[in-house]
């Protein structure tokens, strides 16, 4: 019996070094040439780079190395699903860096059976409701999806709080008009029941939703009902793509009119397109710090950039960052979960999630807000700093990077809006 | 009723309408010549636009060069479309043409990705002044230059059609093909013509949105828009689609201000083609001027 | 269309006339295939046993479709939407404690319901026109989905239930592959027994020669109103076992890319064949797969390097798939059946077979 134990203790122990080299299997989703390819590119490149700065500068995780296999899923959900498969059966992979709507929830139900945390681009409120005690129609538990920053619908209602700021602070009198612009789709959808009932708890006066389609198109007439409804506070819920064409139809038409821009529908990208079109439009930004600011963290996302732009000099939107934090969050986890020499699988990278309040990336601070996750609330922050896009100047010649040295293109941080984590948000 | 909102919807319907005629007239061209049913057409406004983007940024050319060279261009592209994958395709099966053209579709979405990137790109300014008031709206200059230009198109296809050798060739084409080709024209090459002319005629479309909207792979999906158009107005004449384009681009515009009046659906604009696209054609089969078939047994 | 039959094999009966497996050999074929299929999850993993699935649940739409555009004559661009349509009843029904494998053949016949009255209209139009009103009623539907929020669960989508019978879960892809299997068997057998009634051969004269057959007395309108309800009917079949594989339905899957990807399978396979679709479902499935691992061949290679392709490759493979469709639709323009009937017959008449 004895022999036999120190026979098996041998063994394991002969086993470790071999262990320790063996790496930890991760799986990437990315849209690099799909219909959210212009803001998938950023953030698809900020995850890859971040997770092989670990590898290359921190060793991997607890000494061993992440292999992490990278699919562009052109934003059909069938392939993501195929290769969600492959993964699950062939790498085994661990955690998964997710990207949209679409791959996000066809797989949410299998990573849930497959016990694989979800680390997705897609903020849907729908998903923080880990436990699924929330009571929304139609919303389930998703204990193993997780997103860095705030939720769409948090990033609206902060907007939102701004607004009714700005509208005292401008010194008018009487209820500013909101109103909701976007398509009828689940995407633009997401945070516009949140939003419209914030706004008539805050003493806006909520007119009816206009609907513009997700594609470039003529958006003059519903620029002129803008006009004609004396809307303050305009919410742009689509993609860059549509919203550039809505901001060029009201710049024609001579809209006066505040507009709120979501996460993926305004980076530097899309003010470039958009040119002066595009100028004061307010939206939030998931970092504490946009490309060019300082903060102590900032050195090291430089070193990441290195990683892909040896010359250093390409310019960085505000989504690359975020792949960045949503990349060392996951990091952080399974560092977490392979504390005590413990086993780095997926519950255990989960819990990892739980394991810290007010969550910075060490080596990240400044760049990445804080985060705090729970089992039944997976809210990660309630922080969403805003910024307002300045343009003054033809955008045309340049790229973005010549743009923004010449001034002519630059992001103005407004105001940084800390939420209450009210228990009634929670899930929409 | 809010006449200054309802006049200005209206105006601003035809003068979009007419854009959506210019793709319409080059759809119905393809459709009247070869009986091919183009899923590509939003890719040539795509290919156009970004063409004469690259001429106009990379090679700096003023916007009346880069424009022309974007023509010829686009001239060639037709030609060679049509002589490489559409001829080969002759006698198929109409279901096997769409097929193709669906691939098309697919390949030059993909591959003006690749070349020109995954981000929308703002065009230069075209015109010294951008903003033209008319009627009492505030209209993009290059909205009316669009007017101007497919007006002179209408001409030159009214000259082309009823005066030209050619022209009268491809109606022949289009009216019997084994007729005209026992008469002595030949099909292939006015095949390939009416691709070439068409594939030029969306160019203009195509850098017009670009100019309006800055040019993105979105922009082939004017090239879904067409249908209703072509549909509403009868897909025998050319001067028909014009109409559908315009009858669609006031249909939209008026439907949003329904919308915005009284019904407060959201989505009228979007949606109200289609429906009246059912119900015209629950009423006329063969589309609001188009000629009915008569077939003979 | 009947199949080629060895010289001296003798029909005394009408009944034996019309057999869908005419040879012994055929019918051998067709048991030995099924238990190749019924073992497949003792040899694949879940990686080809979900694409399996995929190639199932979209063959049987495929099939809908091919009795409409394939036998009837008919285009239709909407495919999508209804089987979109399935895949939302089931889960609607399954949400009303409607057992899931009953949940599945409601969600067909709601959206047969849907197809026929879509078609009615349809009935009149041809050609062009008939498929711009298709894809009218794609994006009616689309938005229908997108408002309907007690249909469809509007933003949040719909959590569906998984497949179960007798207390059995089929919630793995081990086993819900033969849920799939028994349907596609169940609506492949049917399909082959449409063409073979009288309705059947009705669609077909429609589609050759429509003036002839309504001189002979076939309601077109009828016909053609039929033809889109069945096409509904497997389509919303095939959005049920959508649905229950992925367990979760949202409207952005169900666009007009979708349609066009139908379309694809059902030109492809082959116009007019039922086993066709099968095999245009399964091209359409595995073509994407393929040039992905033909990429993942290059990529860090030799060739990439000297090209310098890097991420290019995504494009590239959008571009091949594009390319393949045409280059194919150029050179085997029957499609895929018409080839493997070729091929059949090659080796059937070898070494006779010009």
């Amino acid at each position: 019996m004895r022999f036999r134990t120190a026979l098996i203790a041998g063994a394991l122990l002969a086993a470790t070094p071999a262990l320790a080299q063996q790496r930890i299997p991760v799986g990437h989703l990315m849209d690099n040439s799909g219909a959210t390819s212009d803001v998938g590119v950023p953030y698809g490149q900020g995850v890859q780079d971040a997770l092989a700065w670990v590898n290359a500068t921190r060793g991997g995780v607890a000494g061993r190395q992440l292999a992490v296999s990278g699919f562009d899923y052109g934003y059909q959900a069938p392939r993501a699903v195929a290769q969600y498969q492959s993964w699950a059966q062939r790498e085994r992979v661990v955690a998964i860096q997710g990207w949209g709507t679409a791959d996000t929830e066809a797989l949410v139900r299998f990573v849930t059976r497959d016990r694989i945390p979800y680390i997705s681009a897609s903020y849907s409120a729908a998903l923080t409701d880990a436990g699924g005690k929330s009571g929304r129609q139609g919303v389930e538990a998703a204990p193993f999806n997780f997103f860095y920053g705030p939720s769409y619908s948090d990033a609206l209602r902060a907007m939102l709080q701004w607004a009714a700021q700005d509208w005292r602070a401008r010194g008018q009198q009487g209820r500013p008009r909101y109103v909701h612009m976007g398509a009828n789709h689940p995407y633009p959808n997401s945070p516009k029941e949140a939003g419209e009932a914030l706004a008539r708890e805050l003493g806006f006066e909520v007119l009816p939703a206009i609907q513009f389609a997700l594609t470039p198109g003529d958006y003059t007439a519903q620029c002129l009902t803008l006009k004609n409804q004396g809307a303050n506070y305009a919410y742009l819920g689509n993609t860059a793509g549509s919203n550039i064409s809505v901001l060029r139809a009201c710049q024609t038409v001579g809209v006066s009119v505040q507009f709120l821009g979501n996460v993926w529908g305004m980076d530097e990208n899309a003010m470039k397109a958009a040119g002066q079109a595009a100028n004061g439009v307010v939206f939030p930004v998931r970092t504490g710090a946009v490309w060019g600011q300082d903060a102590p963290g900032m050195s090291n996302v430089r070193q990441i950039s290195r990683v892909s732009d040896q010359a250093g000099s390409a310019y960085r939107p505000v989504h690359y960052l975020s792949g960045i934090c949503a990349a060392m969050l996951m990091v952080e986890a399974m560092e977490t979960a392979a504390e005590n020499n413990g086993q780095i699988t997926g519950e255990r990278i989960r819990d990892g999630f739980y394991a810290r309040r007010n969550w910075v990336p060490r080596g990240f601070e400044g760049v990445c807000n804080p985060s705090n996750f729970t089992a039944e609330d997976h809210r990660g922050t309630m922080r969403v700093a805003l910024y307002r896009a300045v343009v003054n100047g033809n955008t045309a010649q340049g790229g973005v990077d010549e743009l923004v040295r010449a001034g002519t293109m630059r992001l103005e941080p407004i105001t940084t809006i800390e939420l209450d984590r009210r228990r009634d948000w929670l899930g929409w | 009723m809010d006449w200054a909102l309802l006049s200005q919807l209206v105006l601003n319907g035809l003068i979009v309408g007419a854009l959506y005629g210019v793709v319409g007239m080059s759809f119905v061209l393809i459709y009247k010549a070869s009986q091919v049913v183009n899923f590509a057409q939003g890719e040539f406004l795509l290919v156009g636009a970004w063409v004469c983007w690259w001429l106009l940024t990379t090679w700096q050319l003023p916007f009346w060069a880069g424009f022309l060279v974007t023509l010829a261009f686009m001239t060639v592209f037709g030609m060679v479309l049509q002589v490489v994958v559409l001829r080969p395709l002759i006698g198929e099966p109409v279901i096997s043409v769409i097929m193709a053209t669906v691939g098309l579709s697919i390949f030059f979405q993909a591959l003006m990705k690749w070349m020109f990137g995954v981000f929308a790109q703002p065009f230069p300014p075209v015109f010294t002044a951008e903003r033209v008031h008319v009627l009492g709206l505030e209209v993009q200059s290059v909205y009316l230059l669009s007017l101007v230009i497919s007006a002179f198109i209408m001409l030159g296809f009214w000259w082309f059609f009823t005066y030209s050798k050619h022209g009268l060739a491809m109606r022949a084409t289009a009216f019997d093909q084994q007729v005209a080709q026992s008469l002595g024209v030949s099909v292939p090459r006015v095949f390939a013509m009416s691709w070439a002319i068409s594939a030029v005629v969306s160019t203009v479309a195509g850098v017009v949105v670009g100019v309006v909207n800055g040019v993105s792979s979105g922009l082939s999906f004017y090239g879904i828009k067409v249908f209703p158009a072509v549909i509403l107005g009868g897909l025998d004449s050319v001067v028909g689609a014009v109409l559908g384009g315009l009858i669609v681009g006031v249909l939209e515009n008026l439907a949003q201000y329904v919308d915005a009046a009284w019904l407060n659906w959201g989505n009228m604009y979007q949606i109200a083609p289609f429906y009246a696209l059912i119900l015209i054609l629950l009423v006329k089969p063969y589309g609001l001027f188009g000629t009915k078939a008569i077939e003979r047994v | 269309m009947t199949a080629t039959t060895p010289a001296g094999d003798f029909r005394t009966s009408y009944r034996a006339d019309t057999t869908i497996f005419p040879t012994f050999g055929s019918r051998l074929m067709l048991w030995f295939g099924l238990a190749l299929a019924c073992c497949a999850p003792l040899v694949f993993g879940r990686y080809e046993l979900g694409l399996l699935i995929t190639i199932g649940f979209s063959a049987i739409a495929a099939l809908g479709l091919n009795i409409l555009v394939g036998f009837t004559g008919q285009i239709s661009i909407g495919h999508a939407a209804f089987f979109g349509f399935g895949a939302f009843a089931s889960a609607l029904l399954a949400e009303h404690h409607v057992p899931v494998p009953l949940a599945i053949w409601g969600a067909g016949l709601m959206t047969a319901l849907i197809g026929l009255v879509f078609g009615a209209p349809a009935a009149r139009l041809k050609g062009l026109y008939l498929a711009i009103a298709t894809l009218a009623a794609q994006f009616i539907l689309e938005d229908f989905f997108a408002r309907a929020r007690w249909f469809s669960g509007g933003v949040a989508g719909r959590v569906t239930e998984p497949y179960e019978l007798l207390g059995f879960r089929f919630d793995r892809e081990e086993t819900y592959f033969y849920v799939v299997l028994a349907h596609v068997v169940v609506m492949f057998v049917a399909a082959a027994n449409l063409l073979r009634t009288r309705d059947g051969r009705a669609l077909v004269a429609v589609r050759d020669h429509y003036l002839s057959a309504e001189i002979m007395g076939i309601n077109l309108a009828y016909y053609r109103t039929l033809s889109f309800g069945i096409a509904s009917f497997y389509a919303g079949v095939g959005g049920a076992l959508y649905a229950h594989y992925l367990l979760f339905v949202s409207v952005e899957a169900f666009n007009i890319l979708y349609s066009i990807q139908f379309l694809a399978m059902v030109i492809i396979g082959g116009l007019g064949s039922v086993m066709g679709s099968l095999m245009g479902a399964a091209f359409m499935v595995v073509l994407p797969e393929a040039v992905q691992a033909l990429a993942d061949l290059f990529a860090g290679g030799a060739i990439d390097r000297a090209l310098r392709l890097g991420a290019s490759i995504s494009f590239l493979r959008e571009m091949v798939i594009g390319a393949a469709i045409i280059l194919f639709l150029i050179f085997e323009p029957d499609g895929l059946a018409h080839r493997w009937k070729m091929v059949k017959a090659y080796w059937k008449l070898y070494p006779y077979s010009h």
